[in-house]
């Protein structure tokens, strides 16, 4: 009985989720003219020139490989960081731990639009305009604040006898992290890798500064919009060109997370 | 030897911290106390522009506005911690809402945007519904009194699958053979988050309070952007929009590295708050 | 120290590419922009040979935080598109003088400070009543016979209202843009050429009984019923015009140039459905030559000279390139822009409503919003959401205005 009742507005919910995919499937399907005089009928006559437009006009295909790259680079920096940081401000005990814990909690909470010219000058000073390490490195100093504190909630949530038994086995801290810690943190780094990727697959203002000459997908899907106008059938078909591999990224992945740890190594 | 391998293990982060985060907001304090414009570096001013937000009615506004999103909070942790807590306990079709709900979370502002506009116009779906239930129509971007409302339902809906992703995973860490024992039933549902779910999950929880807070202060503008445009009037314009204007088009930083400072300070209350109420609700 | 680093950079980066020219806009990315600005890339680099021009589009809506973010750090583009009057106007000091070389164009005076022009503009931007001969017809008005004055224009306005079909205007303030043109429509007719002047000024007070009629007339139309309902949550680009489009909606105040103008119409709703007319307005003073009210006119967009780019000179010739006959010539014909440089040949543009609208350019008012500034703008976009929601008075919102006035002068 409370099973039913609760699927009702589950699934409502998961209806409003959906929605939006079709919606933008839908209308990436139709021409300009024929989204502007009806936005939610049905495509009467699908076309996939919008597709073909996006692809070629707004040259998706040369931003590809800049948005792979950078992102893929900077999810495992960031997954690698964030577990070393994690594991010593969850785990280890060391003076000044706290107060380096809040001054990576502040860094969290710097308003990005604050930051852009310095941040430029600095990309500019270490001769980072224009490179894929540098759009690497920022992506990366930008979404570790974020990534270090969620690794260090994760592993605070640990029970302490797993790594104070390793410990009585005789292993040093890098061999603790490396062999109980690390693995451990799976389902929290498998929904960091995702939220990172996410990030750094969408982000356009960091990635506008650092790689001017060439850009990345979402930069391109940007300058969709026009100054007056979006072509919105135009913009849907390239996002549904873009999400793809996010998508796909996630509906791997997510089982991974539910089924991480619990399984294994905390029983034994 | 413990502290040793900490330093080191942090090192590589707090290297790029100090120099692409923290290096920049000394930087952006030092320009809050200048008259910058455009590119003319400016003079020291002291503490005039924080005196000119004072009494700035465009800031007065934003800052309200940000007492009433503030004040949604809670709605936002535990809208997904309550499905997260549903789908981990194994709700008929959980898998398939674990794998729609975070289908929002992945569309561009722009989509989200697009979508929403024509649903809550004047004349759009919403208000046909209302209709139907003999309810007079609603100009929910446009009035004062609904468009904040219907700004943050939405980003709300934008974004609830990214914390119930980091639920989820939190999730993973509570002992199982402690839930299994537990069904779908009401009682032992309710009994089990309180002493089970929420105490294990606690420092996930101050991490989505602490993170969700900084999102709805920082992140929102795509969707303020196409919405509302921070109108009627300033009925939507959050200090993040404010300082977007003062940049960009009103072309002058240090009166928006001045705004900057004050939500940098009022995230930074809000986090320290937040962790001590959670840890003292951890302690009782 | 971190000037001397700067400097070193860009002698650095001047040494490595010295023959490439950058470019920011927000255009060059448009369908309708492209083959402008490949004519203008291929006339440009045949007369300099070894030099290469790159066009980086950004996204409109973060233009101009990263021109500031790239100019204040002393790396921004040798040449960037600005639009004119306010925007132009903030960052004069970032451009060269560019007078010797804007001899015999027009719509100067959004890209000048005094006498020294800091821009070439591109485009010529004006604001003129479009409206629907089909509605009118249905309203039974004469649809060939469009309002002149602003009785006629009420008159009007009540026999669409009276037939119900369709609001008299399709309205869209949700950014505040309708309210900036009502402000210039009327503007244009009801104040003198000094009135003007002293509005650029910021001495023609917002509470002057001239300002503030025009902004009781924005009152009065919304009480009259001229506008639909969500006039706030309705974006003036494109809801507005979308809705015109669609036929819900008998007038609109729409662009001379790029969109929402005699071209998209034309093509979306068909030529013959289309008619323009001058916005009329109460107690109008200044009058055209033919005795009807003004249009107002400004120059649109234009491109500027970074003073401290690395090749001033060469980015300087480009921006002669841009603003040329030949290139405009592509830019006019594809996207039915009135381009600003008159040696550009428009008799090719072929639309009955175009060939109504160009005679009126001449001896045109000045765009009034266009002079106010960046500061006013917002205040205004805010103070006329609340007008229209009833949330404020008419002598409230000139107090404001006059306050942020005072301040950015």
């Amino acid at each position: 009985m409370f099973k039913r009742l609760l699927s009702l507005p589950m699934a409502v919910i998961a209806f409003t989720c959906l929605y939006p995919l079709f919606f933008t499937l839908n209308n990436a399907l139709k021409t300009n003219k024929e989204y502007i005089l009806d936005r939610f009928g049905l495509v009467s006559s699908p076309t996939f020139e919008n597709f073909v437009q996006a692809w070629t006009r707004s040259r998706l295909s040369e931003y590809f490989l800049n948005s792979v790259t950078a992102t893929v680079g900077a999810c495992l920096l960031l997954i690698l960081l964030s577990s070393m940081a994690g594991f010593a401000l969850a785990i280890l005990r060391f003076p000044l731990r706290r107060l380096v814990f809040i001054a990576i909690l502040a860094s969290l909470m710097i308003p990005v639009q604050v930051v852009l010219v310095p941040f430029y000058k600095t990309i500019i000073a270490f001769g980072l305009l224009n490179t894929r390490l540098g759009l690497i490195l920022s992506y990366t100093a930008f979404f570790l604040p974020f990534s270090i504190y969620l690794m260090t909630s994760f592993y605070a949530g640990l029970p302490r006898e797993l790594t104070e038994a390793a410990r009585i086995d005789g292993c040093s801290y890098p061999q603790i992290w490396w062999h109980v810690i690390f693995p451990l943190g799976k389902p929290a780094m498998i929904t960091l890798g995702i939220l990172n990727a996410l990030y750094c697959w969408n982000d356009v203002l960091i990635s506008l500064l650092v790689l001017q000459n060439e850009r990345t997908l979402m930069v391109g899907i940007a300058a969709l919009r026009g100054e007056y106008t979006t072509n919105v059938p135009l913009l849907c078909a390239g996002i549904v060109l873009a999400a793809l591999p996010i998508v796909a990224l996630y509906l791997i992945f997510q089982r991974q997370i539910v089924n991480g740890i619990a399984t294994g190594a905390v029983k034994g | 030897m413990e502290s040793r391998t900490a330093w080191a293990f942090l090192a590589p982060s707090l290297v790029l911290i100090a120099l692409f985060r923290i290096a920049p907001l000394i930087w952006g304090a030092q320009l809050s106390l200048t008259d910058a414009r455009g590119i003319t570096p400016g003079d020291y001013v002291g503490l005039a522009n924080y005196r000119e937000l004072a009494s700035d009615p465009a800031f007065q506004d934003s800052m309200s506005n940000t007492i009433l999103l503030i004040a949604t909070l809670p709605v936002w942790v535990c809208f997904p911690l309550l499905l997260a807590i549903l789908i981990h306990q194994g709700v008929p079709g959980g898998r398939f809402y674990r794998a729609t709900y975070f289908l929002p979370a992945i569309l561009s502002s722009v989509i989200v945007g697009s979508i929403f506009n024509t649903l809550l116009r004047r004349d759009g779906a919403v208000n046909a519904l209302l209709k139907l239930a003999g309810i007079a129509p609603v100009d929910w971007l446009g009035s004062s009194s609904t468009a904040l409302i219907s700004l943050i339902v939405v980003q709300l809906w934008a974004t609830f699958g990214m914390s119930l992703l980091i639920f989820l995973a939190g999730l993973s860490t509570v002992p199982q053979d402690m839930i299994e024992a537990a069904t779908l039933d009401g009682a032992k549902l309710r009994h089990m988050i309180w002493h089970i779910i929420i105490p294990t999950l606690r420092p996930i929880i101050e991490f989505v309070a602490v993170v969700t807070t900084i999102g709805i202060l920082t992140s929102m503008f795509g969707l303020i952007y196409v919405l509302t445009a921070g109108g009627p009037g300033t009925s939507t314009t959050l200090p993040e929009f404010l300082i977007w204007l003062e940049l960009g088009k009103l072309n002058r930083p240090g009166y928006a590295a001045a705004i900057s400072m004050v939500l940098f300070a009022l995230m930074a209350g809000l986090a320290w708050a937040q962790i001590r109420i959670m840890q003292r609700n951890a302690d009782v | 120290m971190k000037y001397l680093l700067g400097t070193a950079l860009a002698l650095m980066t001047s040494a490595a590419m010295a023959q490439e020219l950058t470019v920011w806009d927000w255009k060059s990315g448009d369908p309708a922009a492209a083959s402008y600005i490949e004519a203008a890339k291929t006339a440009f680099e045949a007369a300099h040979p070894g030099v290469t021009v790159n066009f980086v589009m950004q996204p409109n809506d973060q233009y101009y935080t990263l021109l500031g973010t790239a100019l204040s750090s002393g790396a921004g583009p040798d040449v960037f598109l600005m639009n004119g009057g306010a925007q132009a106007k903030a960052r004069f000091d970032a451009l060269t003088d560019l007078s010797a070389e804007a001899k015999g164009l027009a719509g100067l005076a959004e890209f000048s400070d005094g006498a020294t022009v800091h821009a070439l503009p591109i485009t010529i931007q004006g604001f003129v009543v479009y409206y629907n001969k089909t509605l009118y017809a249905d309203a039974g008005l004469d649809p060939e016979k469009p309002p002149t004055t602003w009785e006629e224009l009420k008159a009007a306005c009540e026999a669409i209202k009276a037939k119900g079909s369709a609001p008299c205007f399709a309205m869209g303030n949700k950014e505040g843009y309708g309210a900036e043109f009502f402000v210039s429509a009327l503007a244009a007719s009801m104040l003198t050429a000094e009135e003007q002047a002293a509005f650029a000024e910021g001495k023609l007070a917002w509470s002057s009984p001239k300002m503030k009629a025009i902004l009781q007339a924005f009152v009065d139309t919304q009480t009259w019923g001229w506008y639909g309902e969500g006039a706030n949550s309705t974006a003036k680009f494109m809801d507005e015009y979308e809705m015109f489009m669609r036929g819900e909606g008998a007038n609109t105040i729409g662009l001379l140039s790029d969109v929402a103008h005699w071209k998209q119409f034309g093509e979306m709703m068909g030529p013959e459905t289309i008619g323009a007319f001058r916005h009329p307005a109460p107690d109008a003073v200044t009058l055209a030559a033919d005795g009807g009210p003004m249009l107002p006119l400004a120059g649109g967009i234009g491109y500027g000279v970074n003073k401290a780019g690395a090749h001033v000179d060469l980015a300087t010739d480009l921006v002669k390139t841009l603003a040329d006959a030949g290139p405009i010539a592509v830019f006019t014909k594809d996207a039915g822009i009135l381009p600003a440089n008159p040696a550009v040949d428009t008799s090719g543009l072929s639309s009955p409503t175009l060939t109504t609208i160009l005679p009126w350019t001449l001896g045109a008012a000045p765009m009034a919003h266009a002079n106010a500034s960046a500061a006013e703008l917002e205040a205004l976009h805010q103070q006329s959401q609340l007008l229209l929601n009833g949330e404020t008075t008419v002598d409230a919102a000139a107090a404001a205005l006059d306050e942020v006035q005072a301040k950015a002068h």
